[in-house]
Parts: C-alpha cells; sequence; structure tokens
C-alpha cells in the first residue's frame, strides 16, 4: 500500500554501483485520482537540504523502465499509474549522508479537461515536502 | 421466491465462496483473489466478459464511483475493499476511472482482468461506466488531431467492453472557461461511431459545474444526437449543476445560477447514466446542497432507468473511513427516495 504523502518514504536510499555511491533515489506517488501519460509531465525538481537538483540530473523511472527527464514528452502512450510510485533518480557521487534531510519535489501535469489557464493546475504550485529519513 | 430473494440468495451464494475461500475483504489485498471457475465457465465467447447484469424495472438504480474513494485509495483501501462496502450499500452498479484505477493501463493484464471479474462475481456488483478522458493537450503546444483523439477513443471503448461496461463518461478536453469543448469534437465523435455501435458503448461527456444544463454547450450536443440519430452518444448529468451557490466551486466570470432539476427532463432521453455528486450528508441524512428529493421524484415520474453513481466530492476525503461513511449516509437517503424501504 501506498503512503499518504506525495513523497513516499519507502524506497528513499542511496543507490550503489559496485562500492560506488553514484547517487539517491526518491519515490513520489500522484495523489491525484486519474494517472498521466509520460508526455503530460513536465520536468521535477528534487531540492535536498536547499541542494537543488535538476534537468539531466534527474532520471524516472516508471514501472522499471527509466527515462530522461528530456525524453519524457516522447512517451505519449506510458501512463505514470496513481498506485505506482515513480522513483526520482538523483545524480550525486557519493549520494547522501545518511540521517534525517529536509526533502522537496516538484512537478507538474498537463491536464485537458480544466481550462487552459489552469492546465498544470493539478500539479504542484508549492514543492511537495517531506522531512525523511535516509538509512542506507 | 421472487425476485429480490433470488438476488439475495445469489449474493449469500457469493459470500458463502467468500467465506469459504477464507478471504476477509478488509485485509485481501486484489492480487490475492483466487478467480471463479463458475465465473470462467460462464463466461461467453468473444472480448466481453461474463459480468452481471443489470434489471430494468423502470426505476433509477444505485452505484458508486470509485473516483469516491480517490483520498484513501491504495492507501487504506483497495478496490476489492471499496467493492465490498459498495455491496453493503446494497447498491449494483459501478465506475471506475481508466486512468486511475486499472493496473497497467491502458494493457491490463490478463490476470487482472480474471480477478476483476472475480470481484465483480464475489459482491454482485456490475460494471456500468468507465471513465475516460481524450488528452487534447497530451502534446505540449499542441491540440490532438481527429485521427489521434479517435485513436485514443477506441483504445478506451476496446479496453471498456473487456471488462463489460457499456456506457463511458467521456471526459473532453475543453479550450475555455466555461468547459466549452475543443472545436474537432464532432468529428471525432462521429467518426467513433461506428466502433462504439460494433462494442454496444454509449459514449457520455459529464454535464458538470460551471456548464448548466440550460446552455450552449448541451444544445450542441443534443443537436449532434439528433442530426446523427445515434444510440452511441449521450450525457451524464452530475447532480452537482443542482447545488446551491455555497455547495458550488466558484469559477471567475461565470454565472453560478444552479439548474432546476426540471431542466431535465427534456434530456432524460439522452441521458444514460447520472453522477449523484454530493458533499454533505447531515446526521439525519438529507444532502444539505442538492435537492435530492426532488430529483429522484422527476426520475422515478419518467420512469427513467439509468443509473445513479455516487460522487462524492466532500471534505476529508482523505480522512480513512470517512468517504465510506458518507456513501452509506447518501445511499440511505437515496434507498428512502427511491421507495427501496
Amino acid at each position: 500500500m501506498l503512503e499518504f504523502p506525495n513523497i513516499q518514504s519507502r524506497g528513499f536510499r542511496n543507490i550503489s554501483e559496485g562500492n560506488n555511491i553514484t547517487g539517491f533515489q526518491v519515490p513520489v506517488r500522484l495523489t491525484h485520482y486519474r494517472g498521466v501519460w509520460l508526455s503530460q509531465l513536465r520536468p521535477a525538481t528534487v531540492t535536498v537540504d536547499g541542494e537543488k537538483f535538476e534537468n539531466e540530473q534527474i532520471t524516472w523511472v516508471i514501472d522499471g523502465k527509466s527515462y530522461a527527464q528530456t525524453d519524457l514528452q516522447n512517451y505519449p502512450n506510458i501512463q505514470w499509474h496513481s498506485l505506482t510510485p515513480a522513483i526520482l533518480k538523483i545524480e550525486k557521487p557519493g549520494g547522501l549522508p545518511l540521517g534525517i534531510h529536509d526533502v522537496q519535489v516538484q512537478f507538474a501535469y498537463s491536464s485537458s479537461y480544466l481550462p487552459p489557464r489552469m492546465d498544470l493546475g493539478f500539479g504542484a504550485a508549492q514543492p511537495y515536502q517531506r522531512t525523511m529519513v535516509l538509512a542506507r | 421466491m421472487n425476485e429480490n430473494e433470488k438476488k439475495e440468495d445469489q449474493r449469500d451464494t457469493a459470500l458463502s465462496r467468500r467465506n469459504f475461500l477464507k478471504m476477509t475483504a478488509g485485509a485481501a489485498t486484489l492480487a490475492s483473489i483466487p478467480t471463479s471457475g463458475l465465473l470462467t465457465a460462464c463466461r461467453p465467447a468473444g472480448d466481453s466478459g461474463a459480468a452481471p447484469t443489470p434489471e430494468f424495472n423502470g426505476k433509477p438504480k444505485r452505484g458508486v464511483s470509485i473516483y469516491s474513494y480517490s483520498g484513501v485509495y491504495g492507501v487504506t483501501m483497495t478496490l476489492e475493499d471499496c467493492l465490498a462496502d459498495i455491496y453493503d450499500m446494497e447498491a449494483e452498479g459501478l465506475e471506475i476511472l481508466a486512468n486511475g484505477h486499472i493496473p497497467n493501463y491502458p494493457n491490463p493484464t490478463d490476470e487482472w482482468v480474471e480477478q476483476w471479474f472475480a470481484i465483480l462475481d464475489k459482491y454482485q456488483i456490475i460494471p456500468v461506466e468507465y471513465g475516460h478522458w481524450v488528452d487534447s493537450r497530451l502534446h505540449e503546444g499542441r491540440e490532438l488531431t481527429s485521427q489521434e483523439s479517435y485513436d485514443m477513443i477506441v483504445r478506451d471503448i476496446k479496453l471498456a467492453n473487456r471488462l463489460g461496461f457499456k456506457i463511458g463518461r467521456t471526459k473532453l478536453g475543453v479550450i475555455d472557461e466555461i468547459l466549452t469543448p475543443v472545436k474537432n469534437w464532432q468529428e471525432f465523435i462521429e467518426m467513433a461511431l461506428p466502433v462504439a455501435e460494433e462494442y454496444d458503448f454509449k459514449m457520455c461527456p459529464e454535464i458538470h459545474m460551471p456548464t448548466v444544463l440550460k446552455s450552449k454547450m448541451v444544445d450542441d450536443y443534443v443537436e449532434f444526437i439528433e442530426r446523427t440519430g445515434t444510440k452511441n452518444f449521450g450525457i451524464n448529468i452530475d447532480f452537482g449543476v443542482f447545488a446551491k451557490r455555497e455547495g458550488r466551486r466558484m469559477m471567475p466570470g461565470v454565472s453560478n445560477e444552479p439548474s432546476a432539476p426540471e431542466d431535465m427532463i427534456p434530456l432524460l432521453p439522452y441521458t444514460y447514466a447520472c453522477h449523484a455528486k454530493f458533499t454533505n450528508m447531515s446526521d439525519d441524512l438529507i444532502e444539505t446542497t442538492i435537492p435530492y428529493d426532488r430529483i429522484i421524484e422527476i426520475l422515478l415520474e419518467h420512469k427513467w432507468e439509468g443509473y445513479l453513481l455516487s460522487e462524492y466530492e466532500g471534505q476529508k476525503k482523505d480522512v480513512p473511513d470517512y468517504a465510506s461513511d458518507q456513501l452509506r449516509r447518501q445511499h440511505v437517503m437515496m434507498k428512502r427516495y427511491l421507495g427501496e424501504v
């Protein structure tokens, strides 16, 4: 089952390749009632303790498949389902230190059934924020 | 055995099978539901599954949209938990949102489809309305062409058919503050009519505030139906159009006068489902913002026999069990107005 907040703690950890920590990952879910096509997504930013990550520093993983942020627009037939967290993988050699972090995530998505003025209205006007504990 | 007893007996059978399988609805996850052998055996050949089918008796029937549970769906409640809840309301109809409630949409696995029919069978729930979208702004900076919109609709009609649905809540992209649909809607809906006919499917945009029943949009839909003579396109009336001012969401520059329940009458021949929108059920089991007594009186007078699909859109949707409590209250109210008790 999912956790109530947008930012999920299960899956929040550093990423290792061999003996090297190459970055960290933050799972996020859609707290909206419908899934979105990847081409409806707008790029995310992730901020940890004030350090901001964006653009090509972030890779989206949806249902086990990786998508560069700049590539999301090319997948209009792939759905990010509202019951499946997306994993945001962030490149950061050495990763994050274990312990407590202030994590903020912001992203938006298009909703064609809202007036065009409100196209991105169901996305996050303010970043989602959660105090998270990194243990791995 | 009269019809009601027969129905109750069928439900008892479904439940004893459930007991036999030692399933507890609250704890069960969808993945753990065994397939019903009985159901597989009686499923007809072809794409459409063996969902329970409605009996038409000249009266509105009750159902629930899973949308009502969206604040807790996947967090404290599974799809099966929702169906068990709906069973307790003695409601028989179901609406799902394709983009919200079908894992791996638009390509669910055969295993999931088997489980879908197994839980419908277990709780004797009829798949009534399939919510789907034509995402006209799928690509940033341009609208979908008619061909692309048609392709999206056809994909959904085929999936809806695979899951046993006959009605779609077809949400069109909009171009302005009063939710006017995209300019080419008539073109791609007309292109999709033969496919809808082939699958016995009715595409129904929802008439939703701030749109009211007496409006150019509704006039355009009726004109389209009359011009084409189609039975495969109609409307879904969302009861939010009858909500008092204080229950309505404010839109800048848009009139906030609610529709009168009587405004439904000329539209009933084209209305294949209604969203029984509600926001607040009081302790004496009255909806405080929408005149349900008059609405249901009119539907009974005109022998309208579609489904009233509950949509809870009030506060505390994300408080565990709150929406369930509100839904139960609403269904007691509707049972009273429908003369079911």
